[in-house]
């Protein structure tokens, strides 16, 4: 699947390094140093985003650690190999047809910071 | 050991003990299926193991572990121990790396494999598994159980050969995304689902069998994929409907960018 | 360091098919096959093969005095290969088969023609491995130049994942 470059690089500001591949047919978006929500312990942290439906969510953040927050989170998700890496995730959907690849990661990263 | 060992395989083909003693088999699991891979592999010849368990042996498991006693449940034994002392016992001189964690939290030595014999938990964990054996280059064969239904228990399983260059476990209708969601929405929480000796002990032999084909070329079926459905109650073997055409398929779930490391296009 | 290689049943019988081929003038023939490098146990490397490419006949060059020789354009083609599979970190080896059965190894003839290949493939591949591989009738061999190291390595073995698994090791015929 082909993501336009003009949503591509609007996903360059949020991290040091952005590139991409695809496991089992499945596009991963690699955002390497990924600044996360004010309140967030680590700040900053290597992650996945998945555009696509996968595993019953429409689309999902995978991080490389477990992060702390305002909020505690469900992490349902934990240890999932990606990548040849290992990662985690909250149970957090973002729901929306249409979005685009920004508007996707911010909606994820709200789960940091919104109550529900 | 001496040729009377085997006399009894020599149908296998004259060399079929120096092609599995230089085969390395990697079982990502020890439990009920596990337990019977390794005791048979160990029988019938097979050296070199990597093994990966980080769990100890309990009270619930004397049902099916194959290898474990009643005192390895009262002293916690490591599940990786039971199967390194019963390989050992058949094979004295088999290498054996063994890793008291999940294969992910340490990937590379599965990777020198040549199969991968696999009794892991849940659709996600056999997804994983699969990648990494279609990265690495390796054959998977993978089975499991399960039972259900209270008023009339029905047991079904399953034994899948996913090989490089074959259809894959997407491909032969095992793996879905209904079926990945839904455990998903269950939080991936197997929970402790009934688990009995003999379909792990049907499922296991007829893994072990496929395995020793892949070595020996006995049957001279040259099988690059088998997804065999078993039916608990009937106590049958036949191969799954959703195989139905799969001759005519090319795996669009793996292809070459899929083979080692992974490949990120920097963008 | 250890070394292995890996391929599918499907790429050593592509690779068999075509060595195994007459040429009109040279009595062997040579390929080259693509691998990417990847980390196996205790820092060993694992070398994946990918895909193969035959060399034309019209790419040889008339040499009696040994088996085969291949010209500047197998060997500009072989470079612009490498070039183009940097950000894959793919290599390239030089294949080509003995036609007896058995272990088998570099020839005195590959020895001197072969290894000198190799620092112009890590020139311009520098994160790949490079090397050689010589198969025979029921066995093969292999020689892997590291990233960053100018030494061929022996393999320990070569894998062949088919419909019937294949290993190749030293003092071992499969």
């Amino acid at each position: 699947m082909d993501y336009p470059r003009a949503q591509t690089d609007e996903l360059k500001p949020y991290c040091t390094k952005l590139s991409m591949f695809t496991e089992g047919g499945v596009p991963f978006f690699s955002l390497e140093g990924l600044r996360l929500p004010a309140g967030c312990q680590p700040q900053v942290c290597d992650a996945l985003l998945c555009p696509v439906t996968r595993d019953n969510y429409p689309s999902r953040l995978y991080l490389s650690v477990k992060v702390k927050s305002l909020y505690d989170r469900n992490w349902n998700c934990e240890n999932a190999r990606i990548g040849e890496k290992n990662w985690f995730a909250f149970s957090w959907k973002v729901e929306g047809a249409n979005l685009t690849l920004a508007q996707m990661l911010m909606a994820h990263l709200l789960g940091f910071t919104k109550e529900k | 050991m001496t040729a009377e060992r085997f006399a009894r395989q020599s149908f296998l083909g004259a060399d079929a003990e120096a092609r599995i003693a230089r085969v390395t088999v990697g079982v990502p699991g020890l439990g009920g299926g596990g337990s019977h891979i390794i005791q048979q592999l160990a029988h019938i010849g097979f050296q070199r193991y990597v093994l990966y368990d980080d769990d100890v042996v309990e009270e619930s498991n004397l049902n099916r572990l194959v290898g474990a006693e009643a005192r390895d449940a009262l002293a916690e034994t490591p599940k990786l121990h039971i199967a390194k002392m019963r390989i050992l016992s058949l094979q004295p001189h088999a290498i054996i790396r063994g890793y008291a964690c999940k294969w992910q939290e340490k990937p590379e030595p599965l990777r020198e494999c040549q199969i991968v014999m696999g009794a892991v938990d849940g659709y996600r964990g056999r997804r994983e598994l699969e990648i990494a054996c279609r990265r690495y280059l390796m054959h998977y064969i993978d089975i499991g159980m399960d039972v259900h239904g209270d008023e009339r228990p029905v047991i079904g399983g399953q034994i899948i050969l996913s090989s490089p260059c074959g259809p894959c476990m997407t491909c032969m209708g095992f793996l879905t995304a209904e079926k990945l969601a839904a455990e998903a929405a269950r939080y991936g929480n197997a929970g402790g689902r009934p688990q009995v000796v003999w379909p792990n002990g049907a499922l296991a032999s007829t893994a072990v069998g496929l395995a020793v084909d892949l070595v020996t070329g006995w049957t001279r079926k040259n099988r690059s994929y088998a997804y065999l459905a078993y039916d608990g109650n009937e106590g049958t073997l036949t191969p799954s409907k959703t195989l139905i055409g799969i001759e005519k398929y090319v795996c669009k779930h793996f292809g070459d960018t899929d083979l080692g490391d992974p490949v990120s296009i920097p963008l | 360091m250890t070394v292995a290689i890996k391929m599918t049943g499907r790429l050593y019988d592509e690779i068999r098919r075509d060595l195994e081929r007459p040429h009109p003038f040279a009595h062997e023939r040579v390929g080259f096959v693509f691998g990417r490098i990847s980390t196996r146990d205790a820092g060993g490397k694992l070398v994946l093969l990918t895909r193969y490419h035959a060399i034309p006949d019209a790419q040889y060059i008339d040499d009696p005095t040994v088996s085969a020789r291949i010209g500047p354009e197998a060997m500009t083609w072989a470079m612009q290969a490498v070039y183009h599979g940097r950000a894959a970190r793919e290599g390239i080896f030089h294949i080509h088969m003995h036609g007896y059965a058995g272990e088998t190894g570099m020839s005195k003839t590959d020895r001197r023609e072969i290894p000198p290949m190799m620092p112009g493939f890590q020139s311009v591949g520098r994160d790949a491995a490079h090397g050689i591989i010589i198969l025979s009738l029921d066995h093969g061999s292999g020689w892997v130049c590291l990233p960053g190291n100018a030494t061929l390595v022996p393999c320990g073995n070569i894998a062949v994942i088919g419909t019937e698994v294949k290993i190749f090791e030293k003092g071992r015929t499969s």
